[in-house]
């Protein structure tokens, strides 16, 4: 079998199980409290639009760029190699005959895909409940798709992060916890370059915002002091961060042996 | 006859603990037994075989591959855990099925696959329930089911028969015994005796991580023969159903425990000693509560043979 239909193989593996677990539906139960909130606004902010437009905004930044990705690609992404060894399951996968980069690659996949249905039916859910009066309007969808990739690529650039802490560490969670809600929170704000060490800066910076431009409060805090990368810029270092956290976490996966805690 | 596998001078250690200690080991075709006491250090070699851990000295070959990341040799391997540990949320059909992926197998021969190594361990009738359900034999059956799956020539299998019934064991013997005949290779350990001994009269003893002795099991049973065992018996008057007895000539040496209804007698003979301390209790009429051998002969030949 060749690394390519070794890695497929991983992927279908995996994408069974992640659907299965009751990890996923919890997560998805928490991806669905923003449509809870948009079917409580339809209700009391019943025709004013322009209200509707900065709730929908609102959920947007505040909940699924700031807290639900991160939170998603943290459980997961810290999960693709520790899981395994915590619940002891490593022996069945390590004894077949798969390049052990194959299994990070495969379930990486698998679990970014599931994370991004996960992320789509929340965001779709709650945007076009709150967005319903302009169901006609083909601008609405355009905004939709682009932050959804926004988020998509937030998905790829964490989870391979977070794969990577899974390699290395064995509490992953708890370093990544103080990474994705203390290093990203602070770091974001900080005037110049610095900020540029964020992930979610590059996610921010391809949101179709403008610094000053005005909108709800979650928009002003997310633009605040924001130093915009260009798009093709933030799009590439997202790809980068990707590609280099999640060959780090291959690298390490391949060549360092675990063992079960007795 | 060529080595299926084989370990040179073979040590791993893990921090400051040693796992296992310049072992230098033949396996051939035929089933072959590894026995120790826990901790001695016989999944620590199955690890190393499987390729699951990295050598700190010396190597481990399957059919002549190192095991260490070399992914293709596990075509040819089949291993089998001791722990108790699943993808739960599979069905033991998905559970198989989805293991078979790995070896690129069609979809329509990898439910073939399954279904057969299902069959084998008698869980067809229970392959669409979720291994959480399972209960721990039909666990460990599950667990060996998808060592067999692939059709491998090696089997290494660690502690196969811990967690079944007698009728399960039974019947997990006569399966491995039937690799045997097919001309395969089984590694399996276990720390009971009598396991290893229904399934072949070739062992490897293990203790401390270290190779103690190897070949037929009829050395270890001569050792066992020939080594005290220890009886421990509870009653409600010890010293006097003791005093009845103690100048028989099976009895070399007892003590009494402190709890003060407990003493441990020492023999040669256990048959002998159990004949004469039935016959003393009744005599005296003095109720025996239990009796219990604290010494596990297998132990006994260790410490023996590592000069305790």
């Amino acid at each position: 079998m060749t690394r390519i239909g070794a890695t497929r193989e991983v992927f279908s593996f995996f994408a069974v199980l992640g659907r299965r677990s009751g990890r996923t539906r919890t997560f998805m139960a928490l991806g669905l409290i923003p449509v809870v909130v948009a079917v409580l606004a339809r209700i009391f902010l019943r025709g004013r639009s322009g209200e509707l437009a900065a709730v929908s905004t609102e959920i947007l930044m505040v909940f699924f760029l700031q807290i639900y990705i991160v939170i998603l690609s943290l459980f997961y992404g810290t999960s693709i190699t520790a899981e395994e060894v915590e619940n002891r399951t490593l022996t069945y996968l390590g004894t077949r005959p798969v390049p052990k980069p194959a299994i990070v690659i495969g379930k990486y996949g698998a679990y970014a895909v599931l994370l991004f249905v996960m992320v789509a039916i929340g965001l779709g859910g709650s945007y076009f409940i709150l967005n319903a009066a302009r169901l006609g309007d083909p601008a609405l969808y355009g905004a939709f798709f682009r932050y959804l990739g926004v988020l998509g690529l937030g998905i790829l650039a964490y989870m391979a992060f977070f794969a990577f802490l899974g390699t290395i560490l064995k509490r992953a969670i708890i370093v990544g916890l103080i990474f994705g809600f203390g290093w990203e929170n602070i770091i974001q704000y900080f005037p110049g370059s610095t900020q540029k060490f964020s992930i979610v800066h590059y996610l921010k910076s391809l949101l179709p915002y403008q610094p000053g431009a005005g909108g709800g409060r979650g928009v002003a805090l997310l633009l605040f002091r924001l130093e915009p990368t260009p798009p093709l810029g933030a799009g590439l270092m997202l790809a980068a961060i990707a590609g280099v956290f999640l060959a780090l976490a291959c690298w390490i996966f391949r060549t360092r042996e675990y063992l079960y805690e007795d | 006859m060529t080595a299926v596998i084989a370990a040179t001078h073979l040590s791993k250690w893990y921090g400051h603990v040693l796992g296992l200690n310049d072992v230098s080991l033949e396996i051939e075709e035929g089933i072959t037994g590894l026995l120790g006491p826990n901790g001695a250090g016989k999944s620590t070699f199955m690890k190393l075989a499987t390729g699951q851990l990295k050598p700190n000295i010396g190597t481990v070959t399957v059919h002549g591959r190192r095991t260490w990341n070399t992914p293709g040799i596990f075509r040819t391997i089949g291993f089998c855990p001791e722990p108790d540990a699943f993808y739960d949320d599979m069905t033991g059909f998905e559970f198989l099925t989805g293991l078979l992926r790995f070896y690129g197998f069609s979809a329509k021969e990898r439910r073939e696959r399954a279904a057969r190594a299902l069959d084998v361990v008698d869980l067809t009738g229970d392959k669409d329930r979720l291994i959480r359900g399972y209960s721990r034999g039909m666990r460990q059956r599950v667990k060996f089911a998808q060592t067999i799956a692939h059709d491998p020539e090696v089997l290494i299998l660690d502690e196969p028969l811990s967690g079944l019934d007698p009728l399960g064991k039974r019947k997990l013997i006569k399966v491995i015994r039937d690799f045997r005949s097919q001309g395969r290779t089984v590694l399996v350990s276990s720390h009971v005796l009598p396991e290893i001994e229904a399934l072949t009269s070739r062992i490897v003893l293990i203790h401390q991580g270290q190779i103690l002795a190897q070949g037929d099991i009829s050395m270890v049973r001569e050792l066992i023969e020939a080594h005290p065992h220890q009886i421990s018996v509870r009653s409600s008057d010890p010293r006097g159903l003791a005093a009845r007895f103690v100048a028989d000539p099976a009895v070399l040496k007892m003590t009494f425990d402190p709890d003060g209804r407990t003493f441990v007698v020492e023999t040669r003979d256990r048959d002998e000693l159990f004949g004469h301390l039935a016959e003393a209790a009744l005599a005296a009429g003095i109720e025996i509560e239990e009796i219990t051998s604290p010494d596990d002969n297998l132990q006994s030949v260790f410490e023996y043979l590592v000069g305790k």
